[in-house]
């Protein structure tokens, strides 16, 4: 036995070293140092922008670093569905990125552990002056938590109308110039959406469909918001998903579907395609989804804002924000803010892969009026609601997005829905 | 657990004078890193899951087990465990089913033999990401290549005026009864070629002498598959069903990459290893995520412990029953 | 001869079908990636397989832009750590299957039960514990990250303990009387016996880490760094992928492992052919 209590001992030890290794891991990382690469200042830059949207950043990139040959950025594309857990590890435990992006809806949790670096005193000495006249308010606002400005908004991301322009001639809902009438309200939409649904080959179930859900959060959020509704109260305390205008919404939703049969059961995202492929005249998306509408040749679609569905306007939207982290040195947070300037002066390139962007000066400009869906899912901008601006945002997610998906497939009333997500997000919300 | 129950085989040779010393040195560069990278993670998650841990936070309050009790009353919680194990049940049996199918067609031919082999583990090699676009589009109601087929078969069957009600579409993976199912399809399609290979090494290591002896005693095909293969293979079944059952309590790319935050309608496609991921890494409450992952390794353990006894158990039925038949 | 006395020739029709099915999704990615993205789109609602046109512009798109996408970087980051997996798992695993099978030493069953336990844990909870660790060894954004924590998984050494334990222990005695030690009849006895079982692991685990996606994704930073799967993703938007380029990258992500496959199954087909090895 004793020959077996010191092995055993020996390989609690041995196995000891390990948890000493992890244990050991301080808060924060390494010091904050200025990387440099020769003589240049070396700034990660982090971001989520896979597809046609980094290419666009790549060539910006490129071009800021013809003009400013004393800083190097690396640029690195993670994608959205693991870029939040990297970012996380890399704020808690070290090796963050000085610039780096996020919505403005994760601002405010990221915000909450104070994880981002203040740029109030970079904003006030800025040279030009950048202040908050030269931005779209719903932005700017949004880059506060608690007073402080931890963020520059680079651009917005509204929903909107695309329309196939082509289906609506055929069904004859077209303007005095003969040109395709996208709705305005609920009413236009509901009888050109009836026009627009048919069944061509008689076999009792429509082959082209007049509307389709196709991402049922910013589809909901925009058509809740024109009836006062959301997720959170305005101060972002109190849980209000079982009220009256989210019942009215989420109604409204699914008579779409089982009372007025002008869109098919949803099938997330991928009912986009079918959009895609003319199969369908409208869609609710984001301004995003241009480029993909764009590679589809011989579709001949256009963009309009959201119809106005209740008593007032309102469109969900998300925007990309640019941070650095609460630990960065001072040379490299100067040059990350000469970066992100940058950025925000040249965003019209960058509105051109389907953004508007934040700046106000650039959004007048000729260059960007003449980007024709951009300017359309433009006009929205002061009604832009983001999903919520509370720490918990996206604690909430996974309990929202399950009612509305069991309302729009019919396995639950909106009643019961709504009541269900309520009790749980504030369950949510209660912990400390 | 007592593993060495695993194999009655265990050999009664005489030891080495310095087996103890050997037996350690052996053991060590895989103890090493066993140590490092798997024991030294898993027993810090344990730490973790007794804490409320956030990760972006700087303080950790120990709360004992209070995360565990909480994931316990938590409803979905039970949904996800139910789901697991629905999809347990279902992927289990067919996908074991198809790979021992497919390894004894391959193991009864002789042309094409690679041919075949590289067709069935192809799917094998692609990545998670990869698959689920293309699954996404077999499945799709309305436009997906799966309805398509099925929907012309119907209607050309019709044609040659079979009664045959019209096709109705299936809602693959909008409709929360067939998600799990649909899920499960994807699921052999994707990884049937890894126990494939495994049963075809049990096959081939089955030696020709016992099928001889068979043949003498004037058996038909299905004899011997009943009488030689299949008692000789359980050693092979048992092992690919214990690694089944491990890794299907697991999933989690999957429906990770089909679904998103929800995790499918009515939450049919939430498994508890995506609900763990999602209270660790979306919301970054690590601790509750950990004792989650806690307590589905106690239902897998307690699983595993009785499969370890049912195949040490049959192993010892299939020597009896093979040295029978020799 | 096995089951059946003579070839059955009707077995290529089951067999051909089960094949056509397998291949059918992968059929449409190969036929995906030679399409237009207008095409792809068109095509999925039309069932049509043959790309119209044909074109090459998804492979030339994805291997031209080598600096936004280092694609044969990529390629070659995930052949080498896959090589380097493999070779240190059959190592360290043989080894440590041959402790555990074939000596005889004390605390063998105990530790052999803590590595079977171990395998019961979700892989998801090992995330954040290794990152602190492979952070605090120095180990982040480096090879070592991807191949040391692959070879300390305790499947290989269990699949190779259940191979070893089935050869007959008259070999090993006999190796012994010719004045063999441990290492001797590991090497002389067990190894060469083993290969189907080697080659077998040798195949998962290739594959295993060729799919690894979480660990390099988590464990390294820079894109020098990261391996085809991850490179892959680049593809895939939040809500809009990129189809063409992304099964184009896939396909020819999928070309080495085909041929590393085929290499290794008929090293596998082969080697089990040694009789006796089934005589438990």
């Amino acid at each position: 036995m004793i020959t077996f209590r010191r092995v055993t001992l020996a390989f609690c030890i041995f196995c000891l070293f390990p948890l000493a290794l992890i244990g050991c891991a301080r808060r924060g990382g390494n010091a904050p140092g200025v990387e440099k690469s020769g003589q240049k200042i070396v700034l990660d830059f982090w971001n989520g922008f896979t597809g046609p949207d980094g290419k666009t950043m790549e060539k910006i990139v490129k071009r800021f670093q013809k003009q400013n040959p004393d800083v190097a950025v690396r640029m690195q594309i993670i994608p959205w569905g693991t870029y939040y857990d990297k970012l996380t590890l890399s704020l808690a435990y070290g090796g963050a990125p000085e610039v780096f992006i996020m919505h403005a809806a994760r601002l405010p949790e990221f915000a909450s552990f104070k994880t981002l670096q203040a740029l109030d005193e970079l904003f006030a000495s800025a040279k030009p002056p950048l202040r908050a006249e030269k931005f779209a308010p719903v932005p700017w606002k949004a880059t506060f938590y608690q007073s402080q400005q931890l963020a520059m908004p680079l651009d917005v991301h509204p929903i909107g109308l695309y329309y196939n322009a082509k289906l609506f001639k055929e069904a004859g809902i077209v303007d005095a110039k003969g040109n395709a009438q996208p709705p305005r309200d609920l009413k236009e939409f509901l009888s050109s959406a009836r026009k627009l649904t048919k069944d061509t080959n008689r076999d009792g179930r429509p082959d082209q469909w007049g509307f389709v859900f196709t991402n049922q959060r910013s589809n909901w959020l925009t058509i809740t918001g024109q009836f006062g509704g959301g997720i959170l109260s305005p101060d972002v305390k109190t849980c209000v998903m079982d009220s009256p205008a989210n019942r009215q919404s989420l109604n409204l939703m699914h008579d779409f579907i089982y009372k007025h049969k002008i869109a098919p059961r949803p099938e997330g995202v991928d009912s986009w395609l079918a959009f895609r492929q003319g199969k369908v005249a409208m869609v609710m998306e984001g301004i995003y989804m241009l480029a993909s509408l764009e590679e589809q040749k011989g579709l001949d679609f256009a963009g309009a804002p959201v119809p106005q569905f209740g008593p007032k306007g309102a469109a969900w939207g998300g925007s990309h924000l640019l941070c650095q982290p609460a630990r960065i040195a001072p040379e490299a947070s100067q040059a990350a803010w000469r970066f992100m300037r940058f950025l925000s002066d040249n965003s019209y390139e960058w509105a051109t892969g389907g953004q508007v962007p934040a700046r106000l000066d650039v959004q007048r400009s000729a260059e960007f009026a003449a980007l024709k869906v951009q300017a359309q899912f433009a006009k929205q901008l002061p009604s832009v609601q983001y999903e919520t601006l509370s720490p918990r945002a996206n604690a909430l997610f996974p309990f929202v997005d399950p009612a509305i998906e069991s309302v729009l497939l019919d396995l639950q009333t909106p009643e019961n829905a709504l009541r269900d997500s309520q009790r749980r997000i504030e369950q949510v919300l209660k912990r400390p | 657990m007592n593993t060495s129950t695993v194999s009655q085989a265990k050999p009664k040779a005489a030891r080495w004078r310095g087996d103890e010393a050997s037996g350690w040195l052996f053991a060590l560069p895989h103890l090493i890193l066993f140590a490092t990278f798997v024991l030294g993670p898993v027993v810090y998650g344990f730490y973790i899951s007794l804490h409320r841990w956030h990760v972006l936070s700087n303080s950790h309050p120990l709360v004992g087990f209070s995360n565990y009790s909480a994931a316990l009353s938590d409803d979905i919680f039970w949904i996800a465990l139910r789901n697991t194990i629905y999809f347990v049940l279902l992927v289990v049996p067919l996908g074991n089913l198809v790979s021992l199918s497919l390894a004894l067609g391959l193991s009864s031919i002789k042309r094409f033999k690679t041919f075949y082999t590289v067709a069935f583990y192809l799917p094998v090699v692609i990545s998670i990401a990869v698959v689920a676009v293309l699954w996404r589009w077999l499945y799709n109601t309305e436009i997906g290549l799966l309805n398509m087929y099925l929907s012309a078969t119907v209607n050309g069957l019709r044609g040659l005026g079979l009664p045959l009600a019209a096709y109705q579409p299936i809602p693959w993976l909008s409709n929360p009864s067939w998600v799990m199912p649909s899920i499960a399809l994807m699921s052999v399609w994707w990884g049937a070629g890894g126990n494939m290979v495994l049963y075809l090494a049990g096959l081939n290591n089955i030696p020709d002498d016992y099928y001889e002896a068979a043949l003498i005693d004037g058996a038909n095909p299905w004899q011997r598959f009943r009488n030689v293969t299949w008692p000789l293979l359980k050693p092979t079944t048992l092992f690919c069903l214990v690694f089944s059952v491990l890794g299907a309590f697991q999933i989690f790319g999957q429906t990770y990459v089909l679904f998103a935050p929800g995790s499918g309608p009515a939450r049919s496609g939430l498994t508890l290893a995506l609900y763990m991921y999602q209270q660790g890494f979306s919301q970054y409450e690590i601790g509750y995520g950990a004792a989650i992952a806690y307590l589905l390794f106690a239902i897998v353990l307690i699983l595993t412990v009785i499969q370890f006894q049912l195949l040490a158990g049959s192993e010892r039925a299939a020597r009896r029953t093979a040295k029978a038949k020799a | 001869m096995k089951i059946f006395r003579r070839t059955q020739w009707w077995l290529h029709l089951p067999m051909i079908v089960m094949a056509l099915l397998f291949l059918a999704p992968l059929g449409w990615m190969l036929s995906t990636a030679f399409k237009s993205p207008d095409d792809i789109i068109k095509g999925l609602g039309a069932l049509r397989w043959w790309p119209n046109p044909v074109t090459t512009e998804n492979f030339t798109g994805v291997l031209s832009k080598i600096e936004e996408f280092p694609v044969w970087q990529w390629t070659g980051n995930s052949v080498f750590i896959s090589l380097a997996a493999t070779a240190l798992v059959l190592t360290v695993d043989s080894l440590a299957a041959f402790a555990y099978s074939r000596l005889q030493w004390r605390a063998r069953d105990r530790v052999f039960s803590i590595l079977v336990a171990t395998m019961l844990v979700p892989g998801q909870v090992l995330l954040i514990p290794s990152y602190l660790l492979i952070r605090n060894l120095g180990l982040f954004d480096t090879y070592g990250a991807l191949i040391f924590p692959a070879g300390a998984g305790a499947f290989g050494v269990f699949l190779l303990r259940q191979f070893f334990m089935t050869i007959p222990v008259e070999l090993e005695e006999a190796a012994r009387l010719d004045g063999c030690g441990p290492m001797g009849v590991f090497r002389n006895v067990i190894l060469p016996l083993s290969k189907p079982a080697l080659a077998t692991l040798g195949i998962f685990t290739f594959m295993g880490t060729w799919n690894a996606f979480e660990g390099p994704l988590i464990f390294t930073d820079s894109l020098s760094m990261r391996t085809l799967p991850i490179g892959i993703t680049i593809f895939q938007g939040r809500y809009n992928t990129e189809y063409g380029p992304m099964l184009a990258a896939a396909t020819l992500a999928a070309i080495p492992v085909v041929i590393a496959f085929i290499l290794f199954q008929k090293q596998i087909i082969k080697g089990i052919s040694l009789t006796g090895l089934a005589g438990r």
